[in-house]
């Protein structure tokens, strides 16, 4: 503290902040930046998005470099179908989780949060930011996956047919919508748990085991409409399960967008409760 | 958590109260953790442009109050204003010019100095951007700001939380522990930072500590606290002399018995007793009766080998009530000294 010399004169009367814009805008990006920086995340993410889809094409092309007559090439629509599965539904909802439950977590684990409690900042409005700086980073890493998975559909394609623009379109929102809606979840559960490990192992055991082993019961009957994945897998331009749309369970579409609204509101108001309530 | 109960919202409107003479006003606040009573009935008046200090020992609910104020945690009971805000129902306005440090300064490890100051300054508004730059100068970070505060030493940390406050431009910072992992250098700076925020700036500072001597050295006034009550506040000066002008003197004699009885007999004199370092009397009058006294003595044939003034310690004083408060816990008046 050798450098004491004053930054402001004389304290006047309370100032009025920036706008209610310009302000949301910040804190999104502060949060982005919270995120982005938080290297053992990004890098676990784009692991699991990026990776699988790398694998996948080194194993296809080696494969049919091997043995063309019984290997078809690494590429085109069905290899596409394949990639697109497995970024939406698979690995991209794992980085998803991940990143969302660092962005519900993040300020409370380090115990920043009180910091910007005192800050005078609604607590609502720092668990607003906190969700759009999510999907932004969530976003990017998926739409690095799916460049990755669209070049590699067209790299490898030899004389297959290539996907056309309207199932590159349609692929790309529904591995927006899978991931998008898996990290929201996550960033409203890690708010409701404030804990990592926990919010992480509850969604994975969700995600992986739970809402597969449920849906394949078939007994249940039209309650495994409530799964998560099976409305989200309803959106799909490409065939992924038995049930119409490619989902194992068969739902209208006004029933999966409800379903999946559903979940995205109950684990939003359950985090922002959590982020109002507790003590800082 | 604790729900918000029976804290009065019924205070008058802001602007009537922003011109309040208190930065920080508090009438029977109270928090309980369970069946523990963290906060009991809490008065407390801190005065504009002077540092205070908030001084008890550990878990007497120093931080317990700095995390009620600030809003972190809901009161039970009691009511609270904040730079003349009631405080929760004007919390946002209340703390806009707040600058605190809770426990020990928090942040994220993985991001730069600078990068934690812009985080704050995104949530405190667009106008706080341009103070990062001078608030990291003032606390002699500029060079270390583009590092990651994992890098970082506590005392660096704390600098950096310091500066942290400063994006508000506060006219109150609320410090808990604010010295905790300093070295004495640094200590000595912070004191001098502090003081020339309150001196040269008009600042208010609520120091929480249970360095005594840190708050006697930092401190215009102070409030000590115990097992969540307010036992005394006032000036550091009138806090130390518990209430009371006292003027005493520690005496070295060649003849206890005879000084005693000397003493016993004069007007000048209100209490004389055996002490560890000799004789403590304390005098019935103006300090300058010291001179007569020792007269007094050498004429009745008794040696004086020392003759020292008692300089009253805010850690006597600190030592002092909350001995007394173990005495009688239930029954302690909050003592109010000087004006």
């Amino acid at each position: 503290m050798s450098a004491i010399a004053p930054t402001t004169g004389a304290p006047g009367p309370p100032r009025r902040s920036g706008s209610s814009v310009a302000v949301a805008g910040q804190m999104l990006g502060a949060d982005f930046l919270k995120l982005r920086k938080k290297r053992s995340t990004l890098i676990w993410a784009l692991v699991l998005a990026v990776a699988p889809i790398l694998i996948f094409f080194l194993v296809s092309a080696i494969q049919h470099a091997s043995n063309p007559v019984k290997y078809e090439p690494a590429g085109g629509v069905k290899n596409f179908s394949d990639g697109l599965r497995v970024v939406t539904l698979f690995f991209g909802p794992l980085a998803a989780i991940l990143i969302g439950v660092e962005a519900g977590t993040g300020d409370a684990s380090v115990g920043v949060f009180r910091d910007l409690v005192v800050t005078g900042r609604s607590r609502m409005a720092l668990f607003a930011s906190r969700v759009p700086a999510a999907l932004a980073l969530c976003w990017v890493v998926i739409i690095g996956a799916f460049a990755l998975l669209l070049a590699g559909s067209f790299i490898f394609a030899s004389n297959l047919p290539t996907p056309g623009g309207a199932l590159i379109f349609n692929g790309l929102g529904f591995a927006l919508l899978g991931t998008g809606v898996l990290c929201v979840i996550a960033v409203g559960l890690a708010s409701l748990t404030t804990s990592k490990p926990a919010a992480i192992i509850v969604m994975i055991a969700w995600q992986v085991v739970a809402s597969p082993l449920i849906a394949s019961i078939s007994s249940l009957g039209s309650s495994r409409r409530a799964i998560l994945s099976q409305a989200i897998a309803h959106f799909s331009p490409v065939h992924v399960g038995e049930g119409g749309h490619g989902a194992t369970v068969t739902m209208g579409e006004g029933t999966a967008l409800l379903v999946v609204v559903v979940w995205v509101a109950v684990f939003l108001a359950l985090g922002a409760w959590r982020t109002r309530t507790m003590d800082a | 958590m604790s729900s918000p109960v029976d804290v009065s919202t019924a205070a008058p409107p802001a602007s009537e109260q922003a011109d309040s003479g208190l930065a920080i006003e508090t009438h029977g606040l109270t928090k309980r953790f369970g069946e523990r009573t963290a906060l009991d009935g809490i008065d407390l008046r801190v005065p504009r442009g002077s540092a205070f200090g908030f001084l008890g020992p550990n878990g007497a609910g120093k931080t317990t109050i700095i995390r009620t104020l600030l809003g972190l945690t809901a009161a039970n009971a009691g009511t609270m204003e904040v730079l003349g805000y009631p405080v929760p129902l004007e919390r946002a306005q209340a703390l806009r010019r707040v600058g605190a440090i809770v426990e020990e300064p928090r942040f994220h490890m993985h991001l730069t100095g600078r990068e934690n100051l812009k985080i704050v300054s995104a949530v405190r508004g667009p106008e706080t951007l341009d103070r990062i730059d001078p608030a990291l100068a003032r606390v002699g970070l500029s060079e270390r700001a583009g590092e990651k505060v994992k890098s970082y030493s506590m005392g660096m940390r704390q600098r950096l939380g310091v500066a942290r406050c400063l994006l508000a431009d506060p006219l109150l910072l609320i410090l808990d522990e604010p010295t905790n992992g300093l070295d004495p250098g640094g200590i000595q700076e912070f004191r001098e930072m502090i003081r020339a925020m309150v001196e040269q700036e008009g600042r208010t500072v609520f120091i929480s500590s249970h360095l005594l001597d840190e708050v006697e050295k930092t401190c215009d006034a102070a409030a000590i606290v115990d097992r969540g009550k307010v036992i005394v506040q006032g000036s550091i000066a009138e806090l130390a002399q518990g209430g009371g002008v006292r003027n005493e003197l520690i005496l070295g004699v060649d003849d206890v018995e005879l000084a005693l009885t000397t003493l016993g007999g004069s007007e000048l004199v209100r209490d004389a007793r055996r002490a560890d370092e000799g004789l403590r009397v304390e005098l019935a009058g103006d300090p300058r009766t010291v001179a007569e006294i020792n007269a007094t003595l050498v004429r009745a044939g008794v040696g004086v080998t020392r003759l020292e003034p008692v300089r009253h310690s805010l850690e006597q004083r600190f030592l002092e009530v909350t001995s007394r408060l173990d005495a009688a816990p239930a029954t302690e008046d909050v003592e109010e000294v000087g004006a």
